[in-house]
Formats: structure tokens, C-alpha cells, sequence
């Protein structure tokens, strides 16, 4: 009989036994599905979402605007840019947008806020927030020469309804300060306080002549790509264009710190509570294989003492462990499918205990307690427990190798 | 003395081996200067009082313990020179081993249990299958292949037990109470069986054992008494 059909039979011995330890491997599959998977989602999510609030999964600007974005600073040969950027195989879109901030009135009171200057041809809900939550009016045309959107915070605190007349005052390319009249097309509402509270959206020609700036002039390109994992891997692609040489390329974790720290901060504690649920299956799978070598000291004795060597146990034993893992993963599988599948396509809404507030870190999340794992991540959970389960078995199984056989023996 | 035995000497030879367990405070001298040659064909019983030495003695040959003093050769080998790997080939090409309390493997099949050493031997299946069921026969047990230990009486687990031991063809089986957890009639059909195996392939038996029967059964009865031979006699 061979190693593997031996150990096969032999987890089957205690059968009540193996199945509640293959059931614990098995949530533990299922609790870790459920901690990564909702973690995959929720920070693509916000990710995506913060891209789509401006900046983009990559942005290129110029240098120190960064640290100080005011717009005398801005890019020149900007088609040029959008055109070696858009050329590359990650990128889902780039677009020029100029950003700055602004005094906004109307005939009852002044505000201050910010403005994104967007050409409405180029953007679309897929990659811009605002348009995707525009909830009354329309976008303006890309020939718009007094269009504005407002958020529906601002919009309430000017008493601003669609079509009426909105001023903003802002410095152009020289420090100047200039104003100019804008009419109201349309109002959206992201669900953030403070960009419901605070933009607008402007085209891009107009204010390119309002701020005195060429066509071929803006604050900054915003690239949007089709995985944010791949965001570094781009902007090390944009990085080496010969047009964006002198200018800032930055990817999404350095345009936005404080999201990127948030979320690796709620990384580190999904990690801790991975290995914790790992502790606890390693505990069992270590308590069942220790137990199984335990009671079969004799067995084993005898079988060392008709020939089988330390080292051959030592397999029987792991592989034993091999199948209790595989059983268990195979469990898991079959009991996080549909888990996950929920949660996958209709996830758990948790709106009710959110109230109207659905931002973290100062971008918008989804109510939606849902699930989606990157192939990536799902090869991670199954390596990762089917690792902790062979370490968990490996001191049992050096255990029942190292006892001689006349000790063992003496076991019954 | 060099390593290599002439071929002429015995398969077991005893050369003042002596070991002391420790158990608590007190230092039991199980196996006291013992030297002892077993020769090819032999039926022989350790016999003795239960502490008198025998399974220790058994265990020592068996080279599943080391002598605190002295030597152990089986068929020219000097036992204190091998690491545990090359005592586990020994135990597995030379020795066969029968217990008490027979030891098959629960989740292996009669045939499976018989063929367990031939499958660390590596023996392709075609021999290994024609041996075991032809040893299966010898013993007795032929039609129930493929039953469990648990579907066997207490004799047939016995017979299983003595099937693995003969079919690797060892130069010696060691016997270590075979029949103490057997009914007399059952103990009676065994040592039939094993004289048998003995008269007609020249097996030989070291036996530890208080039963009379196994007694009146060995062609040769060596005394064991607080760890030394009393008494070696040949029938």
C-alpha cells in the first residue's frame, strides 16, 4: 500500500474528528474570504472612487505643485502628453483638467471653495465622480462659455437653483485676480459633505481663457487605468515619456496620502485578524495531528520496528496532514462559494447603521457590505492555509519519527 | 574482534551484552552478561518469569534496543555499528517480528497488513502479490484477504501477524508472547502452524513466552533468570 493511501485511510480513522478540524479549516477559509475579499472591494472602491474625485490613479503635474498647487504652475504641450499617455496599454483614459480655488457668490452670498475645470467631451460617469452624481440640469458643452455644475450643498448655501447667475473670483496665470459670471446647468450631489459643500465644475476652454492660459495649457492630467493595483507600474510607464520630462508623474498613494494611509493602516489590521483566524486553524489542525500521532505511538512503534524508517513516518504523518488540509480547503471551497457569491453580487447593505455619512478618510464608500477577490488574493488564502495546516502537522510528524521504537512500544 | 563473522557462525550471536534500565531511584539490570548463539533452523523459547529478562533480551537481537555493554550480531553484522537508518534495513530485511498483541495496522486489510514490509522493500507487485498470497495460505488464512483486524478473531490477527512477519523471509522471526492473548486451542493451531513453517522452510523462531505449550512445542528452552541464561538446553 502506498504512503499517500495509507494516510489517506488513516485521517478517516476518527471520523467525527477530522471533519470538525476540516470544518474549522474550512471557516477559517471562509472567515479569510470574507476579510480580504471585502477588503479587496472596499479600497478598489475607494481608490476608484478618489481617482474619479480628480486626481486620477495617476497624475502628472507640474513639479512642486504638489506641495503648493496655485495656477501659475501648469503644464504646457498638454496634447501632446494626453496623446503618448492615452497611447499606453494600461491607461483607461487621461484628461486634462485645471484645479484651483475660488470665491464663489450669488445675489445673496459668497462662498469660498474649488473649482475643476473639465472638458465634458473627454469625461464621462465612468471617470469622473461629479458627472456620475449629477442629480438635476446637465453637464455643460465642451463650447460652454458661462456653463457651471455646483454641488447641492453649495448650491443650498447660494440659494442657487438651476440657471441662475453665479460669480466666481479667482487669479489668473499672473497672480491678477479676476472674476467672471457662470450660469448654473447643473447640480450633483456625491454624497461628500465636503465636495457637495465646496466644487464646482467648469469647461475647460473658457476657463483656460478666463485664467489666461493657452489651449494647450492646464493644472494637471489626471489618468485613470483599468487596475489601481498596476498604479505604480503606470506612472513608472508615463514617467519615461519623452513629453512629461520636467514634470511631476505621481501615482494615487502620493497625491493622496492620507487615503493611502488609511487604507494600508486598515490593511495592517485585516492582516492581524488573518493570522489570528490562522492561529486558530493552525491550533486545531496541530491538536488533531498531535492527537492522531499520540494515540498510534504503538502502531507506529511497530511499524519502525518491522523496517519503516524515522524519516518515512515522518511523510506518512505530513501527508496525513496533506489530506486533512486539502480536505478542509476543499470544505471551504464548497461552503464560501455561495457566501461569496452573495456577497459578490448583493453584498449586505449596511446604509442603515451608516446614517447619511457614507465617506472614510474623506472619500465616498460603498453602503455596501460586499466582496471581491483578486486571483492574487485567492491563491494567497488557499497557499496560506494549506502552509499554516503543513507547519501546524509538522512537529506531530517529527514527534512520531523521532520516538523510538522501543518506546513507543511500550505504549498501549 | 573484527566486524565480519565467519559464515559459519550463527544467525543471532549474543556476544556479554548487558543493559541496565533506570526506572525512578532504582537501576533494574534487565539483561546481565548475556552471550548466546541462535543458529539457523532453530525453534527456541526464552523462557522465564515475568522481569526475568526475555523481552529485553528479544529487543536487544531485535535491534530495537542497544546494549549498555557487549554485542549483537545478526548474519555477520555487528548491530552497534549501524546509524538508525541502517538498523531500521536490518529490522526490515532480516528480522520478521511477531507480538503479543498482534499490531496489524486497523485501516489495512489482512493482505494489506501481510504485504506492509514488502511494500518498504519496494518488491513490484507481481511478487509481492504471489508471496503474501501464498504466505497467506501457509498460515491459514487463505479467502480472507481482504478482511479488517477488526473482522478477524484474536487467532487470525495472530496469523496475519505471523504471515508479515515470515513473508520478507527473514533470517530470524522474533516472537515475543505470540500466544499470551490467544484461547489454548487457538495458541495450540499457532505453534502447529510456526513448527510447521519451520519443519518445511527452515524458519527460524526465537520465542519469549511462559505458555507451556510453546514450551513443550521448542526444540530448544533457554532459561532466563534476573537478566542471565540459568539454563540453555536442546531437545
Amino acid at each position: 500500500m502506498k504512503l499517500n493511501q495509507l494516510a489517506f485511510r488513516n485521517i478517516f480513522r476518527r471520523k467525527r474528528r477530522t471533519f470538525i478540524t476540516a470544518f474549522s479549516v474550512a471557516f477559517g477559509v471562509m472567515l479569510s474570504v470574507t476579510f480580504t475579499g471585502t477588503g479587496d472591494y472596499t479600497y478598489t472602491n475607494m481608490i476608484d472612487t478618489g481617482a474619479k474625485m480628480g486626481m486620477g490613479h495617476v497624475t502628472i503635474e507640474p513639479l512642486e505643485y504638489q506641495n503648493k498647487p496655485t495656477l501659475d504652475k501648469r503644464l504646457q504641450k498638454t496634447n501632446e502628453i494626453l496623446q503618448q499617455t492615452r497611447a499606453l496599454d494600461a491607461i483607461a483614459s487621461a484628461v486634462p483638467r485645471i484645479m484651483g480655488q475660488a470665491m464663489f457668490a450669488s445675489a445673496n452670498k459668497n462662498v469660498g471653495g474649488a473649482f475643476i475645470a473639465i472638458n465634458p467631451e473627454l469625461e464621462s460617469a465612468n471617470n469622473n465622480l461629479f458627472i456620475k452624481s449629477l442629480v438635476e440640469g446637465k453637464m455643460f458643452t465642451s463650447d460652454s462659455k458661462r456653463g457651471i455644475v455646483v454641488g447641492s450643498k453649495l448650491a443650498k448655501k447660494l440659494r442657487l437653483k438651476l440657471g441662475k447667475k453665479l460669480v466666481y473670483t479667482t487669479t489668473d496665470v499672473h497672480g491678477e485676480i479676476i472674476s467672471h459670471i457662470a450660469r448654473v446647468t447643473g447640480i450633483f450631489h456625491a454624497g461628500v459633505d465636503a465636495i457637495d459643500g465646496n466644487m464646482v465644475l467648469m469647461p475647460l476652454k473658457s476657463t483656460q481663457h478666463a485664467l489666461g492660459y493657452t489651449a494647450d495649457e492646464v493644472s494637471l492630467i489626471a489618468v485613470l487605468i483599468h487596475d489601481q493595483r498596476q498604479a505604480n507600474l503606470a506612472r513608472d510607464l508615463i514617467r519615461t515619456l519623452p513629453s512629461v520630462q520636467g514634470y511631476a508623474v505621481l501615482s494615487w498613494h502620493e497625491t493622496q496620502p492620507d487615503l493611502a494611509g488609511m487604507i494600508a493602516m486598515d490593511k495592517s489590521m485585516n492582516y492581524i485578524s488573518q493570522i489570528l483566524v490562522g492561529l486558530l486553524i493552525a491550533a486545531g489542525i496541530f491538536n488533531t495531528m498531535l492527537m492522531g500521532v499520540l494515540e498510534r505511538k504503538h502502531e507506529f512503534g511497530m511499524m519502525m520496528a518491522v523496517g519503516l524508517s524515522p524519516s518515512t513516518l515522518f511523510r506518512l504523518v505530513m501527508v496525513e496532514c496533506f489530506w486533512l488540509a486539502l480536505l478542509g480547503l476543499m470544505l471551504g471551497i464548497i461552503i464560501t462559494a455561495p457566501w461569496y457569491y452573495f456577497l459578490y453580487h448583493y453584498g449586505i447593505d449596511l446604509s442603515a447603521g451608516m446614517g447619511n455619512d457614507f465617506t472614510y478618510g474623506g472619500v465616498l464608500i460603498d453602503p455596501l457590505f460586499k466582496a471581491r477577490l483578486f486571483p492574487e488574493s485567492i491563491m494567497f488564502i488557499l497557499g496560506s492555509v494549506f502552509t499554516l495546516a503543513m507547519l501546524a502537522g509538522a512537529y506531530p510528524a517529527w514527534k512520531a519519527g523521532r520516538t523510538p521504537p522501543i518506546e513507543s512500544l511500550k505504549t498501549i | 574482534m573484527s566486524d565480519a563473522l565467519a559464515k559459519d557462525q550463527p544467525i543471532v550471536r549474543l556476544s556479554h551484552i548487558s543493559k541496565t534500565y533506570q526506572q525512578g531511584k532504582v537501576q533494574v539490570h534487565a539483561v546481565n552478561d548475556v552471550s548466546l548463539d541462535i543458529t539457523q533452523g532453530d525453534f527456541a523459547a526464552l523462557c522465564g518469569p515475568s522481569g526475568s529478562g526475555k523481552t529485553s533480551l528479544l529487543n536487544l537481537i531485535g535491534g530495537l534496543d542497544v546494549p549498555d555493554a557487549g554485542s549483537v550480531w545478526i548474519d555477520n553484522v555487528n548491530l552497534a555499528t549501524l546509524s538508525h537508518a541502517k538498523l531500521a534495513e536490518v529490522r526490515k530485511n532480516r528480522i520478521g517480528f511477531v507480538f503479543q498483541a498482534y499490531n496489524l495496522i486497523p485501516v489495512m486489510t489482512a493482505y494489506e497488513n501481510a504485504a506492509f514490509v514488502l511494500d518498504l522493500q519496494d518488491i513490484d507487485e507481481a511478487e509481492k502479490y504471489q508471496r503474501v498470497m501464498q504466505v497467506l495460505k501457509d498460515v491459514g488464512l487463505e479467502g480472507l484477504e481482504q478482511r479488517r483486524p477488526d473482522e478477524m478473531s484474536g487467532g487470525q490477527q495472530q496469523r496475519v501477524a505471523i504471515a508479515r512477519a515470515i513473508v520478507t523471509r527473514p533470517a530470524i522471526v522474533l516472537a515475543d508472547e505470540p500466544t499470551a492473548n490467544v484461547d489454548s486451542e487457538t495458541a495450540k493451531s499457532l505453534l502447529n502452524m510456526m513448527a510447521a513453517l519451520n519443519e518445511q522452510q527452515g524458519i527460524t523462531f526465537l520465542f519469549s513466552t511462559h505458555d507451556q505449550h510453546v514450551m513443550d512445542k521448542a526444540k530448544r528452552i533457554i532459561q532466563v533468570h534476573d537478566g542471565k541464561i540459568a539454563d540453555d538446553e536442546r531437545k
